[in-house]
């Protein structure tokens, strides 16, 4: 089967899951992916599928690509403690969305001023991958980061 | 099979974090775990489904655990929820 890929949501520099710091991202718990230091605001859509759930605030997202992949896209460590501050919502639980399609925007430099870390996680469920490659290092929103073949 | 009835008390309810460990320790046990909160049901070993079912503070859970496995699992999942919703 032909490699398939995950583009990036931001602009950033694509680090390894292992460096992100959180546990829970690290030890690879979540799944599969990367993480990235996001350098601009606007987050877009990694791949293409339907949204199962847009955190209300404006955090986290979680989409089923049209091929059948579990993705949790995370804005930020522990940013759900900001209850929506710091984040603009684009878009809601249940709409269908393209690769590229903006997610949210995101004040970074707030969410450094109050202490957060905003590295951006996105993950997908492991049991589905094999074949798993990751560019790292500096990226556009929309390059490929991610390429994996699907069981 | 075992059912299981717990609140949530984290301001944040089901979010990502819990979500992710209860899924990574629903997914040890080879037993089917289901979480139903309202209306919705969720797969537990399944961290979107976990997710999706929107379960905010004060809501319960309601978890059904059916297999061969079933003890063990129901009290892993009984822990896992203290620590990370209780």
């Amino acid at each position: 089967m032909k490699n398939k890929s995950i583009v990036s949501p931001v602009d950033g520099e694509v680090i390894e899951l292992e460096n992100v710091c959180d546990e829970v991202f690290s030890s690879g718990i979540m799944g599969v992916g990367f993480g990235i230091i996001p350098s601009s605001k606007k987050f877009f859509s990694p791949a293409s599928g339907k949204v199962e759930n847009a955190y209300k605030t404006g955090h986290a997202y979680t989409i089923v690509t049209d091929d059948g992949l579990d993705l949790l896209i995370h804005i930020g460590i522990d940013t759900v403690e900001l209850e929506g501050e710091c984040f603009e919502k684009k878009i809601s639980s249940g709409e269908c969305v393209k690769k590229g399609d903006i997610l949210a925007e995101a004040d970074i430099d707030k969410i450094m001023e109050k202490g957060f870390d905003p590295v951006c996680v996105v993950v997908a469920d492991s049991n589905k991958l094999h074949n798993v490659e990751i560019n790292y290092g500096r990226c556009y929103a929309g390059d490929i980061v991610m390429t994996y073949e699907q069981k | 099979m075992k059912e299981l009835i717990f609140k949530i008390n984290d301001k944040n309810g089901l979010h990502a974090r819990p979500a992710g460990v209860l899924s990574e320790s629903a997914r040890k046990y080879k037993s089917d775990i289901m979480v139903r909160c309202d209306e919705k049901e969720a797969n537990a070993k399944r961290l979107l489904s976990l997710m999706a079912l929107g379960a905010t503070n004060g809501k319960e859970l309601h978890i059904t655990i059916n297999g061969e496995d079933e003890n063990e699992a129901e009290v892993a999942i009984k822990s896992v929820l203290e620590k990370a919703l209780g």
